[in-house]
């Protein structure tokens, strides 16, 4: 144990400290300024990036923790998430949290820290553990306004999906624990692909594994027919988690799948494994995603609850990429995710605002925003046409590279699908637009962010625009982060 | 036909002893049941309303509290019948784990959950 | 010997099992689900697994079992409440549901049952392998890092439970 490099560690255990850190400054001070909290939050977070940036690269506990590049790729998404989802908090930080502020804070930290545990996991039970310090805050969060019965419901709600989900996920982890006889995912690779060359065949023990694995991650990506839970936790639970809900666990989730079938059952992936082609199930699951996200997103009159479908839907094109299963493929999902961070955190922040403006959700009462702000407006409207996948912007690189992987491995029919339903999404995110800029209505609401909620604005803008047009860095770095699977 | 043999016959004793007695009880006592006899014992008096009350919210803290340091313990548990080959790191191991567990501890002391007002 | 501990313990559990879900006291089926709970933790000690069947006792019937307890009685949940709901299903209907169920797991156990063959790959256990010190050693030294993300899961348990289960009340009072 002394050959070993400890400092990788140093990024999460410093987000670790930090958040005790939060949770004793809360109890300690006696609420003078009640931004303090909030910025030494954001403040850590950007020291992790920047320690994540000095310390990366090794393996530490015989392979249980990665620090490789994808690791890094995820993790930067994680915290972005988080410091964005602080950021937009600010406004219900002073009013309605403002018993709890410190835990809201620390919890979110607590989350990020799963997060960065799960995606430098190599191994099934540090996986598991680190997917579940990624939820158990994230279902305290969801219910984070005592007093309102739609909160409380969206954190019982998640819960027992969740904790549904998590048994269904060990479960599949277990029996191919018992398939194998390791929990490391690469000698688990290896030891199936010789049962496999010598024997000619496995039992459906592994379809049942890959079947239950697949639900108990489905459920927490809300990939269809997992993804009841999602409307109504999303609609209830406060606005910048749902963000972080909708991107950082998202981006968890996708990770922990990457690293459970991408790599260590790479070799099923294929049509001559029928029936064991995991490939073929996502593949499936990805277009009703799609389909069924998009359509119900048409009909939502609720801006959070729209966003919700649209996140189903946005989870199925992720998945595109997915089951291509090669560099290119995984190098998309990564793009896909980056460019989603910027978007969907900028909307829902936008949503975070108005709401605390106006206490209204509803689509309809953003009528005549453009008037009144015209800077939101423009802000709303370019997250929205970079969700829908519009020339310059972000969204449209990362949906073009998607179906390119698809394309590539054979998956023409699922980027078929993609295509048509994205050209119903364009609907309802015009709609939106349609309804700032175009309405009759007179407009009333102008709406005054706070200054960290401007920034997330402003760095998600920027990030879309920059990275939509010079998709180059980000691009090259994803690739360089499939490599580490070695296809 | 194996060490567990001892909890078989201990789980044995022990309900024979119960059997038992309430054997023997039988066989000594007088019996000559009535309307009064029966009733439930509320301090001499008639009982009123139902034996089920609802709890303070307090116990329910305490009691998640109480499983999460019941997990803590099953771990303490296999550490300490191994301690002896494991040595000082498994010391220090434990010494993390427990720490940072007792900053759940402190901050629900700080909270004031701990206290029954 | 061995296989009559195995049949009673397996017919307690089981039967364990379907009293707590036919029973319409709530007290009653928690009852009967550490019943059910002690059947398997022996069934456990059986399969040489002693640290788990500790476990389950200590854990699950000692501890999580006290909660539902508490959790009944906060509710204040009479059995009586359940019983005026219509059911969605009809007696047949479900009875088949069931069958069927049934059916399928066989079924599924009898095809898949790990084949033999997959043991040359697995190292063998060795004997005392679900053993108190076994499982000790390979939790201080190889699974050591899983270890420790433990306890910051379980801090993260009693900080989401403190700040779920407690009333504001006081807060707003210490604030004025």
């Amino acid at each position: 144990m002394t050959d070993q490099n400890w400092s990788i560690l140093i990024p999460e255990i410093f987000l670790f400290i930090w958040a005790l850190f939060i949770f004793g400054l809360d109890l300690g001070i006696k609420r003078k300024n009640p931004k303090i909290l909030g910025y030494s939050a954001m403040a850590g977070l950007t020291i992790t990036g920047i320690l994540l940036a000095i310390f990366n690269g090794g393996i530490l506990f015989k392979g249980m923790f990665q620090s490789d590049q994808l690791a890094i790729f995820f993790k930067v998404i994680f915290i972005g998430s988080a410091f964005m989802a602080v950021g937009s908090s600010f406004d219900i930080a002073s009013e309605k949290i403002r018993h709890h502020r410190g835990e809201y804070y620390g919890l979110i930290l607590f989350s990020t820290v799963g997060m960065m545990f799960l995606s430098s996991a190599s191994e099934l039970i540090t996986l598991y553990i680190g997917m579940e310090l990624t939820t158990i805050p994230l279902y305290v969060l969801a219910a984070f306004y005592k007093d309102d019965k739609l909160s409380v419901e969206a954190g019982l709600k998640y819960l027992i999906v969740g904790a549904f989900s998590s048994a269904i996920l060990l479960y599949g982890l277990s029996l191919l624990y018992g398939l194998t006889g390791t929990t490391d995912i690469v000698t688990m690779k290896i030891n199936l692909s010789l049962v496999f060359l010598s024997y000619g065949k496995i039992g459906p023990g592994l379809i049942l594994a890959m079947i239950m694995v697949i639900a108990g991650i489905g459920f927490k990506l809300a990939l269809v027919p997992f993804h009841m839970w999602a409307p109504d936790v999303y609609q209830g639970a406060p606005t910048p988690i749902t963000a972080f809900l909708s991107v950082g666990s998202k981006a968890a989730g996708v990770v922990a799948f990457a690293r459970i079938f991408v790599n260590g059952l790479i070799a099923f992936a294929s049509d001559v494994m029928k029936p064991l082609d995991w490939g073929i199930i996502v593949a499936i699951l990805a277009a009703a995603a799609m389909i069924l996200g998009n359509i119900t997103a048409l009909r939502q009159r609720n801006i959070k609850r729209m966003l919700a479908y649209s996140s189903i839907a946005q989870i199925g094109y992720v998945m595109v990429g997915m089951v291509a299963a090669s560099e290119l493929g995984i190098a998309s999902v990564g793009y896909y995710m980056f460019i989603y961070l910027f978007a969907n955190m900028g909307a829902f922040t936008i949503a975070t605002i108005f709401n605390d403006k106006t206490g209204s959700d509803g689509i309809i009462s953003y009528s005549g925003l453009s008037k009144t702000s015209p800077i939101f407006a423009a802000y709303m409207s370019i997250f929205l046409l970079s969700l829908a996948g519009i020339p310059p912007l972000g969204g449209f690189a990362a949906k073009y590279l998607v179906f390119a992987a698809g394309i590539q491995a054979g998956y023409t029919w699922l980027v078929i699908v993609a295509l048509l339903t994205s050209v119903v999404s364009l609907y309802y995110y015009a709609n939106i637009i349609k309804t700032m800029y175009f309405s009759a209505e007179e407009p009333t609401i102008k709406i005054h962010p706070s200054f960290p909620a401007n920034l997330v604005l402003l760095i998600s803008v920027i990030g879309i625009i920059l990275f939509g047009i010079f998709p180059g860095p980000i691009l090259d770095w994803a690739l360089e982060s499939a490599k580490i699977f070695a296809f | 036909m194996n060490e567990y043999a001892a909890v078989l016959i201990f789980l044995f004793v022990g309900i024979g002893v119960v059997l038992f007695t309430f054997f023997l009880a039988r066989l000594v006592r007088p019996s000559n049941p009535y309307k009064a006899k029966n009733q439930n014992y509320e301090c001499a008096e008639p009982p009123i309303g139902s034996g089920w009350i609802q709890f303070n919210n307090r116990f329910y803290i305490f009691a998640l509290i109480f499983v999460v340091f019941d997990v803590e313990a099953i771990f303490l548990f296999p550490w300490a019948v191994a301690f002896g080959q494991l040595g000082l790191y498994a010391l220090i191991e434990m010494i993390i784990f427990i720490v940072i567990l007792l900053f759940g501890l402190f901050y629900a002391w700080k909270k004031g959950v701990l206290k029954w007002v | 010997m061995e296989l009559a501990i195995f049949y009673i313990s397996a017919i307690v559990a089981a039967g364990g099992a379907l009293m707590m879900i036919l029973q319409r006291n709530p007290v009653a089926s928690v009852l009967y689900l550490i019943l059910s709970l002690v059947a398997l933790a022996v069934l456990f000690v059986q399969l040489s697994a002693l640290f788990v069947g500790s476990l389950l006792i200590i854990v699950y019937a000692g501890a999580i079992l006290v909660l539902f307890l508490f959790v009944i009685m906060l509710l204040n949940l009479r059995g009586e409440k359940f019983t005026s709901e219509k059911p969605i299903l009809d007696k047949g209907t479900k009875i088949t549901l069931v069958v069927l169920f049934f059916m399928e797991l066989v079924i599924l156990i009898k095809q898949m049952a790990f084949p033999q063959r997959m043991d040359s790959l697995m190292t063998q256990a060795s004997p005392d392998f679900g053993g108190v010190e076994p499982v000790a050693t390979l939790l201080y030294t190889k699974y050591l890092y899983p270890f420790e993300l433990t306890s910051i899961l379980l801090l993260v348990a009693i900080v989401g439970a403190v700040i779920m289960a407690k009333r504001d009340k006081n807060e707003e009072e210490g604030e004025r």
